[in-house]
């Protein structure tokens, strides 16, 4: 291999950084849509259009992953999501 | 329903209830802080105790606190031990948020007299913009209380809470469900009015 290119490894490593975690908000009927966008917007700092379209995605396909990265961010993050009653859970992202 | 809202040039809001409204806002606040409070644990750790720690590992045996307090994980190992270092602080959370609202309701003889019409038939309450979060939560908590006990979301409900509205719309005055269910709607209708009131 040539100095100065860099192995298909590294490569890898610069395109997949570390984010093994996902946290996923589960549809409920009782939750209303409103009330979910808002959670997404204050919780996470999304944008209307962002958040709307994510609580769509949870509304339609029962499931949405909300946010990636560290075990510990997203422990961060279903606490805050419990706060507000949102049903949330952790799982690592290569389970999906 | 007769409560109404006012924003203030302070971005505060200004809600109106009738003392029925909060009567019945009282009474579910009061039961929702029972519920919150700590289980019975034979013998608290006293180091738990001083880290907020409950060291409790199961999830809770009533339905309502197990939608409340929800495992984060599917493995029930990884949801026991997440739920021990965590149960403690969202209880105090959620029943922080209930106690701000239930404050708010119960004013003092000296506050009634301050600023709460004479004839007390309705109380007025300000709701400044950092305890919106507190508010909409723990109106959302109530939701969520209710909806177990009508059976909103169970699979016999065909999971989006129709039939549950068509059968409490179509049941007798005389169903002390039906009184359930139409305080379930208006919590919602108030926690609808809250964000629109914030947009």
């Amino acid at each position: 291999m040539a100095q100065g290119t860099l192995t298909d490894s590294e490569i890898e490593v610069n395109l997949k950084p570390d984010r093994p975690w996902i946290c996923v908000v589960w549809d409920d009927p009782v939750n209303l849509m409103t009330y979910v966008t808002h959670v997404f917007m204050v919780v996470f700092g999304y944008s209307k259009e962002k958040a709307h379209e994510l609580m769509l995605k949870v509304h339609n396909e029962g499931r949405a992953t909300v946010s990636s990265g560290t075990r510990e961010e997203m422990e961060r993050d279903v606490q805050r999501l419990h706060e507000y009653g949102l049903w949330a859970t952790i799982q690592r992202a290569d389970e999906l | 329903m007769s409560t109404n809202f006012e924003r203030t040039e302070s971005g505060e809001l200004r809600i109106k209830f009738t003392t029925q409204e909060a009567q019945v806002l009282i009474n579910l606040l009061e039961q929702l802080l029972e519920l919150l409070g700590e289980p019975l644990i034979a013998e608290p750790d006293p180091l738990f105790n001083l880290l907020g720690i409950t060291g409790n590992e199961t999830p809770p045996d009533d339905p309502v606190l197990r939608r409340l307090l929800p495992n984060a994980y599917e493995d029930e190992r990884e949801a026991s031990e997440f739920r021990r270092y965590t149960e403690h602080g969202l209880r105090e959370k959620k029943r922080a948020n209930a106690h701000l609202i239930y404050e708010a309701l119960t004013p003092s003889e000296e506050e009634w007299s301050a600023d709460q019409p004479l004839d007390r038939s309705t109380i007025e309450l300000k709701i400044k913009a950092d305890e919106m979060a507190a508010w909409l939560s723990s109106l959302n908590d109530l939701r969520l209380a209710l909806a177990v006990r009508l059976g909103i979301g169970e699979n016999l409900d065909g999971g989006d809470g129709s039939q549950v509205k068509a059968r409490y719309e179509l049941a007798t005055e005389s169903d002390p469900m039906k009184a359930v269910y139409a305080v379930y709607s208006w919590l919602g209708w108030l926690q609808q009015s809250l964000l629109e009131a914030i947009e």
